[in-house]
Order: C-alpha cells, then sequence, then structure tokens
C-alpha cells in the first residue's frame, strides 16, 4: 500500500471514522480519518478531508477526497449535522427508554 | 500572504527573542497576553523552548543543541545537574521517574517540565559550560549532526568535527541566516560507515575523493545533497546536486544553500516551505546553478568518487549498524557505545555516567543519532573495569538487539502532535521481545521504530520494522494503534518503509512482530538480511506475515492518552490538569 495521503496527528479532527467505499462492482468497509482545515492565513474556504484506509480497500488506488467549502456551504453542512446528530441521539435515547 | 508565523517572525525573531523571554520570566508565565501566547510560543522555539502540551499549561520541553552530539568533559554533568534541579513537574513518569534527559534523533538533549521562571537561571548554567538551547528549534539552522565519533573514529576518511565546529560559530545566531522559511538540518560526515545519516537532512555533506588541481592526487573532501527530510507523510532523500568541496570551502557552500533557501523558500505555506519541496520544484540541476550564478564567487567542483558503498549504519546488514559497543579510536584508546533504551536517562543516571566517563576516560561523552550515548578515550588497560561497572548492566555495550535496535520519539505524554504513547509503549516492547523472540543466530540488528505521529520525529521510515501512531477500535471501543511498515535503512541505496499494515490495536504488535520474525525465520534465504527479505515480498505479502495477535504483553496506555493531561497521573483527566507553576 502507499503510505497515507492525510497527516495524522493531534490536530487531525477525527482519527477513527467508520466508513465505506461504494462503486457500482464494489464495496468494502473501511476505517478512516476526517479532517477539517483551511489556511491559516487569508483562507479563502474550508476544506474538508476523508481519507479511507487503503489497505482495507482493494477495488480504489490509494487516495483522499477533498472537498472546498465556502464558510456559508460549511455551516449548512455543520447545521445539517448538528440536526441530523439530534435526531440520530433522539431516535438512540428512545430506544434506551423502550 | 505569509502565513501567521511569518508574520510573527518579521515582528520579532532570532536573537532579539532573548530579551523578551526574559522578561517574562521574570514577571511570570501570566505575563504572557492570552492573545499573544501562540505568537510567544512559536518565537520561544528559537532558543529551543517548546510549550508542552495541553493539560501541561506553563510548562515547556527545553531542547539543548550538541553540536555533532559532542558534549565536552564536565557538560554531561551539567545537563544531570540542571535535570536534577529543573526538570521535575507534577507528572511522575512510572519507568523514569521525576527528573529525565532525553538524547534525542539529532543528537541533542532534551528536558521537560521547565518552568519559564527558572530558565534565565538555566541558560547562565548552560552557557558557563559551553552548553546552549540556541536554535535547537525554530527556523533556522539546527543542531548540526554527524558521526558522533568523528575526530577519534579508527574508521574515518576525514575529521569533520573542526567543519562542524566552525559551521556551529558561523550559523548561530548569525541574523543572516536566522529566519529561514522552516528549519534547516545539516548533516556532515567524515566516515564511511554512513553515521550523520545525511541523506534526510536537509543540506548533507558526505566524505569523497576528488582529484583536484593539475593532476594531483585525490583529496579527501564533501560531495554534497540537498533536500531529504522525512515529515509530511513526504519523505524525501537528499539529493546529488554534483559539488565536491574541499573542507575550507564547506562554510561558503553550506551559507550559500542556507542564503539560497532563505531566498527561495516558500514563506507562504509551511507545509511546503522545507526545502525538499524546492528541489522537487526546481530539480537538483537548477539548485546548483543557482548556487553557483548568485551564492559562490569561486567554480564549483563537480561530485568526487563517494564512499556510499561502504555504509553500513542502519542499513540492514553488516558490521556497525548503530555504535553501540567497544571500537578502537585512531589514538589506540577506545569509545564505548552504550545503549539507552529510547534514549531516555535518569538524572541520577547521567549523573553517574558523567563520572564514569571522567574516571574511565577524559570525562567526555558523545550521543549517536540512534539516541545512544558514547564514552570515548577509554584506554586498553581501563576497559575491563568499566565494563564491569554496574551502571553498564542497564546501559549495555552489547544488548538485546530488540534494545539496541528501539527508538521512539516524545510521545502523547508531553508532545502536542502525538496520537499515542510512545516512549514507556517502546520500552515495554523491547522487554517483551527480548523475552519472547529469537532472531536467527546471524541477525544481531533489528531496529524498530515508534512516532507518535505523520510528524516522524523517531525517524519511522528508515527502520526494519517502522510504527506510527493511529487508533482504532477493539471490542467496541476505541483503543491506540500503530501502522506498520517495513524495510525501511539507510546504506548506500537507502530506502523508505513500506507501509503495508494499518491501525494494529497496540496490545497485538508484539505479538504481530514476532509472527513477523518467526515467517523471516522460517523463510529467509540463507543469510539473508531481514531488509533484503522484505525487499523480495510484495505488500500484501508482507500484511500477510505481520499477523496480529494478542500475547502475554499487556498494554496499560491502550486508552486516549491524549485526552489525559498527563497518561501517567493517578487523576489523569483534563480537570484534574495542574494550574500553571507559580513563579517562584
Amino acid at each position: 500500500m502507499s503510505d497515507r495521503l492525510l497527516r495524522v496527528n493531534a490536530y487531525t479532527t477525527l482519527d477513527l471514522v467508520d466508513g465505506r467505499a461504494r462503486g457500482h462492482d464494489f464495496e468494502a468497509e473501511a476505517p478512516g480519518v476526517v479532517n477539517v482545515t483551511a489556511p491559516r492565513e487569508d483562507p479563502e474556504h474550508v476544506t474538508l478531508e476523508v481519507e479511507l484506509d487503503n489497505t482495507a480497500i482493494d477495488d480504489l488506488a490509494a487516495h483522499a477526497d477533498e472537498i472546498d467549502l465556502s464558510p456559508a456551504q460549511a455551516r449548512t453542512l455543520a447545521e445539517a449535522l448538528e440536526s441530523t446528530a439530534d435526531r440520530v441521539e433522539a431516535a438512540q435515547s428512545g430506544d434506551t427508554d423502550d | 500572504m505569509p502565513t501567521d508565523v511569518e508574520n510573527w517572525k518579521s515582528e520579532v525573531y532570532g536573537n532579539e527573542i532573548r530579551d523578551r523571554l526574559f522578561e517574562f520570566a521574570e514577571q511570570g508565565f501570566d505575563s504572557i497576553p492570552d492573545d499573544e501566547r501562540d505568537a510567544w510560543f512559536e518565537r520561544f522555539k528559537w532558543w529551543g523552548l517548546y510549550h508542552q502540551r495541553n493539560g501541561q499549561e506553563g510548562y515547556f520541553m527545553m531542547r539543548i543543541g550538541t553540536p555533532n552530539g559532542v558534549l565536552e568533559p564536565g557538560q554531561l554533568r551539567t545537563v544531570g545537574e540542571i535535570a536534577d534541579e529543573y526538570a521535575r513537574g507534577p507528572g511522575v513518569n512510572p519507568i523514569f521517574g521525576d527528573a529525565y534527559a532525553d538524547f534525542t534523533t539529532r543528537q541533542s538533549i532534551q528536558l521537560h517540565w521547565i518552568e519559564l521562571s527558572d530558565v534565565p537561571a538555566i541558560f547562565e548554567k548552560l552557557e558557563e559550560n559551553g552548553l546552549s538551547t540556541q536554535q535547537a528549534c525554530g527556523d533556522s539552522w539546527r543542531n548540526i549532526v554527524g558521526n558522533p565519533v568523528a575526530g577519534k573514529d579508527g574508521q574515518e576518511v576525514i575529521d569533520a568535527w573542526p567543519v562542524i565546529s566552525d559551521l556551529n560559530e558561523r550559523f548561530k545566531g548569525n541574523d543572516d541566516h536566522s529566519n529561514l522559511p522552516r528549519k534547516w538540518k545539516v548533516s556532515v560526515t567524515g566516515s564511511a560507515d554512513g553515521s550523520g545519516q545525511g541523506d534526510i537532512n536537509d543540506l548533507a555533506f558526505e566524505p569523497a575523493y576528488k582529484a583536484v588541481g593539475d593532476g594531483s592526487e585525490d583529496t579527501v573532501g564533501f560531495n554534497v545533497r540537498v533536500g531529504g527530510g522525512l515529515a509530511r507523510n513526504e519523505p524525501r532523500l537528499a539529493r546529488d546536486i554534483d559539488v565536491w568541496v574541499p573542507p575550507e570551502q564547506v562554510p561558503d557552500v553550506a551559507g550559500g544553500l542556507s542564503a539560497l533557501f532563505r531566498d527561495y523558500g516558500d514563506r507562504e505555506d509551511r507545509y511546503n516551505a522545507r526545502v525538499k519541496f524546492l528541489v522537487d520544484e526546481w530539480g537538483a540541476e537548477k539548485v546548483r546553478e543557482t548556487l553557483q550564478e548568485k551564492y559562490v564567487d569561486f567554480e564549483l567542483e563537480t561530485a568526487g568518487r563517494d564512499v556510499r558503498e561502504e555504509y553500513t549504519y542502519n542499513a540492514g546488514e553488516g558490521e556497525r549498524n548503530d555504535l553501540i559497543g567497544v571500537h578502537g579510536q585512531k589514538d589506540g584508546t577506545n569509545f564505548v557505545g552504550l545503549n539507552v533504551l529510547v534514549g531516555r536517562m535518569g538524572a541520577d543516571d547521567v549523573l553517574e555516567l558523567a563520572d564514569l566517563a571522567e574516571k574511565y576516560g577524559s570525562g567526555e561523552v558523545r550521543l549517536s543519532q540512534r539516541q545512544n550515548v558514547i564514552v570515548t578515550d577509554v584506554p586498553d588497560d581501563a576497559l575491563d573495569d568499566f565494563l564491569d561497572e554496574p551502571l553498564l548492566d542497564h546501559y549495555s555495550p552489547s544488548p538485546s538487539p530488540f534494545m539496541r535496535g528501539s527508538v521512539a520519539c516524545t510521545g502523547t505524554e508531553f508532545c502536542s502532535l502525538s496520537i499515542v504513547e510512545t516512549k514507556n509503549r517502546q520500552v515495554r516492547f523491547a522487554r517483551w521481545l527480548k523475552a519472547n523472540v529469537d532472531l536467527p543466530d546471524d541477525v544481531d540488528e533489528f531496529h524498530i521504530h515508534l512516532s507518535g505521529c505523520t510528524a516522524s520525529c523517531a525517524q519511522p521510515q528508515i527502520a526494519d520494522v517502522s510504527l506510527r501512531g493511529m487508533k482504532t477500535r477493539k471490542d467496541g471501543d476505541p483503543v491506540e494503534a500503530l501502522d506498520v511498515g517495513l524495510g525501511g535503512g539507510l546504506g548506500e541505496n537507502p530506502q523508505f518503509a513500506r507501509w503495508v499494515t494499518q491501525r494494529v490495536p497496540v496490545d497485538e504488535v508484539p505479538g504481530a512482530i514476532a509472527n513477523l520474525v518467526e515467517s523471516f525465520a522460517d523463510e529467509r534465504d540463507e543469510g539473508e538480511s531481514f531488509r533484503a527479505f522484505v525487499g523480495r515480498h510484495d505488500d500484501d505479502e508482507l500484511d500477510a506475515l505481520v499477523d496480529p495477535e494478542e500475547t502475554d504483553y499487556e498494554d496499560p496506555m491502550m486508552h486516549n492518552t491524549k485526552r489525559t493531561w498527563y497518561p501517567y497521573a493517578e487523576n489523569d483527566s483534563m480537570e484534574d490538569a495542574p494550574s500553571p507553576p507559580a513563579d517562584d
């Protein structure tokens, strides 16, 4: 395998997430790294980085996906994450109550 | 646009930081305004001070730069006394106690738990004894490395110590070179064993012969390589720029290349700032041309005949993979390399070793890039008594391959980048491997380097087994884990490890190494080195050989140590973190 593409250190947003890579003719579960970053000076966008572990996926070359978000897009995403997290937590607490 | 760091550097940097540092020391840690802390912590690095990580507010790591790892007679005692008096804090390490010194992979010394208010007194004591923290960190000439026994080594081609001393004099505190785009790591090696590890430095001088002048005989000097380094998941080997330089012109060429880096390096993006990326962009030829046209006023010679085919240091096979053990010096005495497991030595032991170095040698001690210590100038008739000293039971001149091969960075104990525990873990790994794993009889070296993150301070890419901090899930819980790489090393043809297995839970790593060694022992060709064995297998085959497995090895630090204020504290949560030290 190739080396990881994303730096992983204590400033990395999430060093362990569960994910999967899916294509028309393959699907592979893989742990991964998620990071949110922006240049320290005069940043123009927020970058969301995702890299799934290459050793867990035979069908793809080692790679990281990087998405540039405007501040508004980043907030939209954050709000969606927040509200969806609320929904999942509510469902989980509902499960616990059952 | 320049980065924040560049802006801070443009305001105050270099020598002038010292006065402000002393003012803050006088007025107390709290006198650093909250909104200026990032800037001042960045600047303090130039004077060898790193603020320790989250949860250890107000405590600093102090790095003492010892050029080429040379500690002149008396200097090791100074280090031990400073460690004993000042390197104590609220956290106590269960293996190493509460005051210790770390010998680093760049032949420097690191102390922890240093309080700002003690810095002036420490600097005074260091400087009285010829030691300094100046430029030990920060964006400038770092501690110059090389073969630590330069000037004494019986296998030396050329004595590099006068060259290193000269470079250190010229470029420490030199305002023309004090503010570079990024760190500038220089290696100067005069021996034929490759122990200066030039290939992983920004600038490397390696011994080489050249017939210069009117058909005269070969002269010994140095070939020049530029742009090596391991960090940022983008390791590079230094590139040959086809230059040979006689010893007396090394400062001109080194200063020229440092100035070239200063003028052309990337100050917009710190991740792209190291000279290795400039060499990527330009190519070696343009580096040479620019050096010739703008930075030196004499005609550069083309590269000479090197001695790389003789390199053995950290090369995976051959003699002298490290400098442990007894070796002959040019003057008929001996140097004795002692294994310091993961480079850490308790202050009491440092002081005792200083005594022994005076009793049996000249008092001089040197540090290697494998985090070990070398006592020099031991005469033949004192050798047996020295080797019988009880301290050498622990710091052995003939340790197990798993002990002598271990290198580890600082880790979550103090470092703000690391995501796993490292030094104590590597001690546990080495002890378990020593007790449970047998290498083939003819294999006496096996290098395992453990780095807590991708910054690569333990030089993980150049080991037989490379370990790098990650996380995984085990039985539903997140636990510390390590990526595993294999087959890296230096030598004539250096190569970086191939990362073959990801996220091995830390408690299964010793079992994985045991299984790997067993397969190696069973399947190797006769006399084959581990590195050669790795070289003839593909990544999938190697991944299968790693085979993680639980054993009777138990890891007490499986949990997320970066979320503790100190991993070994009884109450380790961030809420229990101590207040910054009171000023005294």
